[in-house]
């Protein structure tokens, strides 16, 4: 029975982080790209901005997605029409782990974009490359240590984002209770032993991811 | 057929082109920051704010509003460092852009003789290496027209390895327009049938090379002299005698160094430094060098510190350039039209 809800707290983790990293990939190398390549006016506003949630307090994000997807605001009323419940469902969790971890991943890839040389898509383009074939060809293979990296942090950062899910999922169990809200949530109630015993498997949930990403960014270029 | 005739704004000045370049190889020359580099990359396409018209063999790549991609140019492009995909084997850098398992690119690794390269990664290439896998490249895409950025002198010239024997070979098995930055007149004279020569972004000159010599933006780097290039066939091997004959355009003779592996037939290029050439007024004779030729001045003008001698050889041959100190050519009271014999010790015979 405890093992169960255990369990399945685990799984709610690992699904939601896992998920929350796929949504974020394909905008996070995007946004990654473009700050890497551009070099106009507001360049520096546009990244600081990008990087906010990651000095904001989590409660603080978690305050402004509620204002924005609250029921009785015009996006969550509208979303609410239309079927769409957010606040308070794994949907929410999802959301606060993606907004929370997306600048990591940013800010990782957007340095790896900028250690490749332009000329080499450019490259790529002469070879016959449309835009497209150079980055799958050129500058992803060259950043991907630095992409990869930047994934395994997103991922460590959603498996223990707490403030902002709090204020926009709750704590409700079985639902969007997380490791990070469950430990919470035990050490509340007096259980010490089961919040240790959390500890423990996100500990070594988070040594695994970072392991992972130190081994990825100290790799050695592999030949292809 | 090239057609040049744009416009682009560099950092320091606006580099502006207008040339027609009718030559199989045309040579483009000038000082370091003139815009050779950024006329390549005009070109190719891979450089932005071009305005104007540019075409090659009747395709426009650029004509006014309408731009075609750096993808649909197919230009081969060979950027001075080389620019080979680092986190792919020479192998695969050289299929990059091939269309297709096709048989140009074994022609392109057979003529800049790769094939012990191709399993190596980039990085474990030297810089000739890298500028031989980036042509084969260049090659393999099936280009109408390349695009060579020479590589700057090394540190020390004699070591330094150079692409040009393999550019006569490409010139000769294949039919493709070459545009060639250089620096070295010699390289120009043995390999482009015109310069174009830049000077702060301004075509300041286009004619053969022969008759730009004199241009001081033509002169060669200070540290490695002037050469004069000479594409032959080896006909024999003389190892006792430690000599290497071979025979070089216009039917003359060049006795070159032994070196290993050189044989009878074989395809080579030897280079001659203008300053090792020894100039007699009379038939030399009792003399250790084993190359003399009978010339005549067809043209003695100072460049810089010394004094440059064009001699033709024979009708058929590309005139030999010799430099001397102006004192020498004063003694020897160098005149055009002048007959007058030259000659080269083997060891002053380089093999490219």
């Amino acid at each position: 029975m405890i093992l169960a809800e255990e369990g399945s707290i685990v799984w709610l983790t690992l699904g939601v982080a896992a998920l929350s990293t796929l949504v974020i990939l394909p905008p996070g190398i995007a946004v990654a790209l473009a700050l890497a390549r551009y070099r106009g006016p507001g360049r520096s506003v546009l990244e600081t901005v990008l990087s906010l949630p990651l000095v904001l307090p989590p409660t603080a994000v978690g305050i402004l997605l509620l204002e924005l997807l609250g029921r009785r605001r015009p996006l969550g009323a509208w979303l609410a029409a239309h079927g769409i419940e957010i606040v308070f469902t794994w949907k929410a969790v999802l959301l606060a782990t993606a907004v929370m971890s997306f600048p990591l991943l940013v800010r990782q890839a957007r340095t790896a974009f900028e250690e490749v040389d332009p000329r080499l898509p450019a490259l790529a383009r002469t070879l016959g490359c449309g835009p497209l074939g150079a980055f799958f060809r050129v500058t992803l293979p060259l950043a991907r240590r630095g992409v990869l990296s930047g994934t395994v942090l997103a991922f460590s950062r959603a498996l223990g984002e707490f403030g902002a899910t709090v204020m926009i999922a709750g704590n409700i169990p079985g639902k969007t209770r997380t490791l990070a809200l469950a430990i919470f949530h035990e050490n509340q109630v007096g259980r010490d032993d089961r919040a240790l015993a959390l500890v423990g498997i996100t500990v070594v949930l988070a040594f695994a991811a970072l392991w992972t990403a130190e081994r990825l960014h100290r790799r050695p270029a592999a030949p292809a | 057929m090239i057609e040049l005739d744009f416009s682009c704004p560099l950092a320091p000045f606006t580099l502006r082109v207008r040339a027609r370049l009718p030559a199989p190889v045309t040579a483009v020359m000038g000082p370091s920051g003139a815009g050779k580099t950024s006329l390549l990359e005009a070109i190719a396409g891979v450089r932005a704010g071009v305005s104007g018209r540019i075409a090659a063999g009747g395709v426009a790549f650029l004509d006014g509003a309408r731009r075609l991609p750096p993808e649909r140019r197919r230009v081969g492009y060979v950027p001075q460092d080389a620019g080979l995909f680092p986190h792919l084997s020479a192998r695969d850098n050289v299929r990059f852009g091939a269309r297709g398992p096709s048989p140009r690119v074994d022609a392109a690794v057979e003529v800049l003789g790769i094939g012990p390269l191709l399993a190596r990664m980039p990085s474990s290439l030297s810089g000739g290496e890298k500028q031989r896998v980036a042509l084969a490249r260049a090659l393999a895409s099936e280009p109408v027209l390349l695009l060579l950025d020479e590589p700057l002198a090394g540190l020390d010239p004699s070591q330094r390895e150079r692409i040009l024997p393999y550019l006569l070979r490409v010139r000769a098995e294949w039919n493709v327009p070459i545009l060639y930055v250089t620096h070295n007149p010699g390289e120009a004279l043995a390999l482009a049938g015109e310069v174009l020569l830049l000077e702060r972004g301004e075509v300041v000159g286009q004619a053969p090379p022969a008759d730009l010599l004199g241009a001081p933006a033509m002169a060669p780097p200070p540290d490695e002299g002037l050469e004069n290039v000479l594409a032959g066939r080896v006909v024999e091997v003389d190892e006792a005698g430690g000599t290497v004959r071979v025979e070089v355009a216009g039917g003359l003779f060049v006795s070159a160094p032994w070196s290993v592996g050189r044989a009878a037939l074989q395809a080579v290029t030897l280079a001659v430094r203008a300053e090792d050439v020894l100039i007699a007024t009379s038939e030399p004779r009792g003399l250790s060098a084993r190359n003399v030729y009978a010339a005549t001045v067809t043209s003695a003008v100072r460049t810089g510190p010394d004094v440059l001698v064009r001699c033709a050889l024979s009708p058929a041959s590309p005139p030999w350039l010799v430099r001397v100190t102006p004192a020498a050519a004063a003694s020897l009271s160098l005149s055009t039209g002048q007959r007058l014999w030259l000659a080269v010790k083997s060891h002053s015979v380089r093999w490219l």
